[in-house]
């Protein structure tokens, strides 16, 4: 592939957005040792770019926007790390083992993809959400179990591939066991689609959890999200932008970030690449 | 560059077409939060019914905008044999929208229809219980006979379950015809009705409270406050009927709209979880009633559109005592209190709440604020509305406090305070108290009226100085209206006649 | 060919069986709608509650009640909703074209804005004006979609007073919430175009097409674009299901009285007929989209069959 210097500015903003959002999340302890929860109704809605204590204003209960803007990024990344995580490794033993196996655990698995797939997420995420109630946990939950069969799909096409390929054939004709083909031969060569769909997915979810939060799903109200800041500023827009916008840039660029990084990742592993996911 | 120039210019030419179109004079347009489905009376609690469709019905008494009782469809009444029997005479050449005519047997058709099976799929029946028959004396004459005594039937009488309704329609028709096509005596009937996305009435000349002055009424279903306002702001409707307090402001402040802020049915409390943790313990439930600056939360986060209440009801409410004084916000007397009780360190309260109600989302943060402020460790936990109603408070699965928002239409101390304390009832999973229920069920035996009232009041004292509640404050109904609408008189049980408004 | 036909309708049929069996399960977990039809209604006695139960059907054991649901789904009658009475058929059939007229205008605009944007970034593939178009397609896909929607309220209602912020009532209410839902479908549609013409680009027709010297916008929109279609059409037949729940969430903020509405009511007071319905309904639509991919797959490539 040839390297243009335009090639890579994707990648340039890409990781350097999503970077600099997760240092800033990291070091939140640091920076704002409990700034984000200190409540004073007399300060609420003091406009930003004002004082030094209060640099991006205070919200509707008089809390730092910004502590709670950078403190909240981690709900929002935890949750959408740990859910891809969680969804990729169910969903890539699951796509292995089918692919690999095939017979009636691939059946089941393929027919019970397309049922998750025939299901408006929204619509059953608010039925159980109804049911079980919501926390950070039940919300990686609902996104893992909603999105596993995505891996799942991704890498059983991919062994599916690989198997018809003379050097998986040459592996089993020397003897070599059937798990180590699996772990040594068809995990490392399906990594790549799933890398690119894990970090699209990171990017989705952040959105996903502030669209729950929106309808009403959301987490503890009192832990920071940029889903919650998002949802309960909206009212404010009006009267007092800061509120909502601040959060909502956070997001805005924490996910542009990834979506680059995974356009840039999909390009490079296979350009030609059509899939829409 | 050209061809840009031009493209931008025809954008210019169209937008005035993309304006909503100015609304004709003589029509008024509300946005209402929620479409009650069925606008069967007897199929309904929802206060969502009774601001729109007290335009279609009347009952044989109505409340005025002071909640004082006055004539409806009965001219006069009369209380006989110790209140067991209530006597009434009907008005006189009344007809329903469909012609049909009102009278006597209509009342009795009305009720039987409420007391018998029809009724009993809906919730309206469990108020009326008390009724043992109802005799037709002459054609304008009806006499209801209770068969225990009842001293707010005559108030009941004006709710939503005894709007009277057209035996010969509902015969004919069937009551889930009738439920989507209502038909009533009221000054305006349906000639409209799309499903979740709108209602149109048109007035009833006939009506014998007078003519109505508007020409259309069109109701449209918006469930989003923010939604409304923006409708309100851009022209699209008159009236929001659910401005979120955040908006109140720029609904004032803005030239063409005007605010409206009365006391409204609902109060708001956090209750206790008498049988487990750390409140079992009064001390802790006084500590922390004692620890939340309700004054502050009322004026900054509600900025002043509530009152703080000292027990479970309004002022507008029967049982109100003046003299009831609250418990002032004292977070030194709450540590000293809680240190008292020596509780173990990081104890955890947690407040459960429904997660539709936004306005409360900010308040329970700040009752969160608070608590911690005293050294408590708080939680706060959101429930979907029906599972908070359904599963979370009757089966005791609170925390620590849960909210609960209540006001009857009755506007009776009596219907929030039996529900909320007496044993075994629904809404009260914690509380059994013999001598509290001895004084809840003798109340309702009394027929005086301000023996009654006294007997009420004691039993808010009673729940305030066991600290059953952390009572927070009476929520106004909020209304933004566009200031081309005159004659607007918003009444505090949110049940609208728009008999004398007019659009300009 | 019959058999493959016969088999992926099989499996179509098999596939919405589960989800109503799915569906059907779930929503009796999640409470019941007679505490929400009796609640407030004053003193609740479980008598009340079981009266409610009886009148709605929900005192037979559930097999009976999944039954008579399959039962009424294949005679057409999709029952009656809890709240109201009205007929689920009716309801679905006001919401069902409000709901495919906002998908399939939003896939229209997008691609109306994706085709060209997607052709030059092929056509400059690794230049700045692909780098640019794919940057600017990705800011559309990184606002949470309510948030967009609150914004273009804010701007085009409240500001400047063009449009309505709300309703189904008129053509320029349609405007805000298809340019939401494009906005978003964008991103994906350009990449889509922009694969599928790098791949079209390099085979030999195109070639022999340029060098018979007709010009560029010729070959690339005649010639090249023709032989995507049907690539670009699988693609978007095979998003179809996102697309439908995008929708749902626009369909709240612009107060649409689409399905998205009518599920989302249904889920809080628990009607069950309501949800079930669309539901259903949806994931049956969702189904036969992919069912039609595939066959159009398996005409054009003999060897899909044979999985």
């Amino acid at each position: 592939m040839k390297t243009s210097p335009y090639r890579s500015l994707e990648f340039i903003l890409g990781a350097g957005l999503t970077g600099a959002m997760v240092l800033a999340v990291l070091l939140s302890d640091v920076l704002f040792a409990d700034g984000a929860d200190a409540m004073d109704l007399a300060m609420r809605l003091t406009l930003p770019f004002q004082t030094l204590s209060h640099p991006l204003g205070t919200d509707p209960l008089g809390r730092d926007v910004l502590a709670r803007v950078v403190s909240g990024g981690r709900i929002s990344l935890t949750v959408g790390v740990l859910s891809v995580a969680s969804a990729a490794a169910v969903g890539t033993l699951a796509g292995l083992v089918a692919g690999y196996y095939r017979g009636v655990w691939d059946a089941i698995l393929m027919r019970w993809a397309d049922v998750q797939l025939a299901l408006p997420f929204i619509l059953i995420a608010i039925t159980f959400a109804a049911i079980l109630g919501t926390d950070m946990w039940k919300l990686i939950a609902f996104m893992a179990i909603a999105q596993w069969v995505q891996y799942a799909r991704v890498v059983r096409a991919a062994v599916i591939v690989l198997c018809e390929r003379e050097f998986i054939a040459a592996a089993h004709a020397v003897g070599v066991r059937n798990l180590a083909i699996l772990w040594r031969h068809l995990l490392p060569n399906a990594a790549a689609p799933v890398l690119v769909l894990m970090t699209l997915n990171v990017a989705n979810n952040i959105l996903l959890e502030s669209s729950l939060t929106f309808l009403g799903l959301g987490i503890d109200p009192l832990i920071p999200s940029w889903g919650g800041m998002l949802a309960d500023g909206r009212t404010y827009l009006q009267t007092a932008w800061w509120v909502s916008v601040f959060p909502g840039l956070a997001i805005m660029l924490t996910v542009l970030g990834l979506n680059l990084l995974g356009d840039w990742l999909r390009d490079r592993s296979d350009p030609t690449t059509r899939s829409p996911t | 560059m050209h061809m840009r120039t031009r493209l931008l210019a025809a954008a210019v030419a169209i937008a005035p077409a993309f304006v909503p179109p100015a609304q004709a004079a003589g029509t008024l347009t509300v946005a209402q939060s929620q479409d009650p489905n069925n606008w069967d009376p007897i199929a309904t609690f929802l206060i969502a019914w009774g601001s729109v469709a007290s335009n279609m019905f009347d009952g044989l008494v109505l409340r005025d905008e002071a909640l004082n009782l006055k004539p409806g469809l009965a001219t006069s009444w009369e209380v006989l044999d110790q209140g067991m029997r209530l006597r009434f005479k009907l008005r006189q050449g009344v007809t329903f929208h469909n012609g049909e005519p009102f009278n006597a047997e209509a009342v009795k058709f009305t009720m039987a229809r409420l007391l018998g099976p029809e009724g009993a799929k809906g919730p309206q029946q469990s108020n009326y219980t008390s009724i043992g028959s109802v005799d037709v004396i002459d054609p304008y004459t009806v006499d209801i006979v209770l068969k225990r005594p009842d001293p707010v039937m005559l108030t009941k009488l004006a709710g939503y379950g005894a709007m009277m309704v057209p035996p010969k329609y509902i015969t004919e028709k069937g009551s889930a015809e009738f439920g989507i096509h209502p038909v009533g005596t009221g000054p305006f009937k349906v000639t409209d009705y799309q499903n979740k996305v709108s209602l149109t009435l048109a007035p009833n000349p006939a009506h014998w409270d007078g003519a109505p002055k508007l020409d259309k009424v069109i109701y449209r279903f918006i469930v989003e406050p923010n939604t409304q306002v923006a409708e309100l702001q851009s022209g699209g409707v008159d009236i929001a009927s659910n401005v979120p307090v955040a908006l109140a402001s720029t609904i004032a402040n803005a030239p063409t709209l005007s605010l409206i802020s009365i006391t409204g049915p609902t109060v708001t409390v956090l209750r206790f979880n008498t049988t487990h943790g750390p409140t079992m313990d009064a001390r802790v439930r006084k500590a922390m009633i004692m620890a939340v600056d309700r004054d502050t939360i009322v004026k900054q986060i509600l900025q002043g559109h509530a009152k703080p209440v000292t027990s479970f009801q309004s002022t507008l409410s029967f049982g109100f005592d003046p003299a009831q004084k609250p418990v002032p916000f004292d977070p030194v007397a709450a540590k000293k209190l809680l240190a008292e009780v020596k509780l173990p360190a990081n104890t955890t309260v947690s407040l459960d709440f429904p997660s539709n109600d936004t306005t409360f989302r900010e308040v329970a943060q700040a009752v969160a604020g608070y608590l911690t402020a005293v050294g408590l460790k708080a939680k706060i936990t959101p429930h979907e509305m029906n599972v908070f109603t359904n599963d979370i408070i009757p089966n005791g699965k609170t925390g620590e406090m849960f909210r609960m928002g209540w006001g009857g239409w009755t506007f009776d101390y009596d219907n929030t305070a039996y529900l909320m304390y007496h044993s075994g009832e629904h809404w009260n999973p914690y509380d059994k108290d013999p001598a509290l229920d001895a004084m809840l069920e003798g109340q309702r035996k009394i027929v005086d009226r301000g023996e009654r009232e006294k007997a009420l009041q004691a039993i808010a004292h009673f729940v305030a100085d066991n600290a059953l509640e952390l009572p927070l404050y009476n929520m106004n109904t909020i209304y933004g209206v566009n200031k081309r609408v005159k004659g607007l008189v918003a009444p505090p049980d949110n049940r609208w006649r728009l008999t004398g408004v007019t659009v300009d | 060919m019959g058999a493959f036909l016969l088999r992926r309708l099989a499996l179509a049929v098999f596939v919405v069986f589960v989800v109503t069996l799915l569906v059907a399960w779930a929503i009796r977990l999640s409470g019941d709608p007679a505490m929400m039809l009796a609640d407030g209604a004053g003193s609740i006695t479980e008598q009340d509650l079981r009266n409610i139960r009886a009148a709605l059907g929900l005192d037979r054991p559930f097999t009976a009640q999944y039954l008579g649901f399959i039962g009424g789904m294949l005679r057409g009658d999709m029952g009656h909703s809890f709240m109201g009475g009205t007929p689920v058929a009716r309801m679905v059939a006001q919401a069902l074209p409000l709901t495919l007229l906002l998908a399939f205008l939003s896939l229209g605009v997008s691609l109306l804005a994706s085709i060209p944007l997607g052709v030059q970034a092929a056509v400059h593939r690794g230049g700045w004006a692909d780098q640019t178009i794919r940057i600017i397609s990705l800011i559309g896909l990184s606002f949470p979609n309510f948030w967009l929607a609150i914004m273009m309220v804010l701007v085009f209602s409240i500001a400047l007073g063009w449009l309505p912020p709300s309703g189904a009532g008129s053509l320029s209410a349609l405007v805000m919430p298809v340019l939401t839902m494009a906005t978003i479908l964008t991103a994906t549609n350009v990449r889509l175009v922009r694969t599928a013409m790098l791949e079209t680009l390099s085979a030999q027709y195109i070639t022999v097409a340029r060098s018979k010297g007709l010009a560029e916008t010729v070959v690339l929109y005649r010639h090249a674009l023709r032989n995507c279609a049907i690539p670009l059409i699988t693609y978007i037949g095979l998003q179809f299901g996102g697309l439908i729940g995008g929708v749902v969430v626009v369909e709240r903020v612009f107060n649409w009285p689409g399905m998205g509405s009518l599920a989302f009511d249904a889920v809080a007071a628990r009607d069950y007929p309501v949800l079930q319905a669309v539901v259903t309904v949806l994931a049956a639509m969702i189904v036969a989209v992919n069912l039609l991919v595939d066959i159009v797959y398996g005409l054009v490539d003999p060897r899909v069959r044979t999985e």
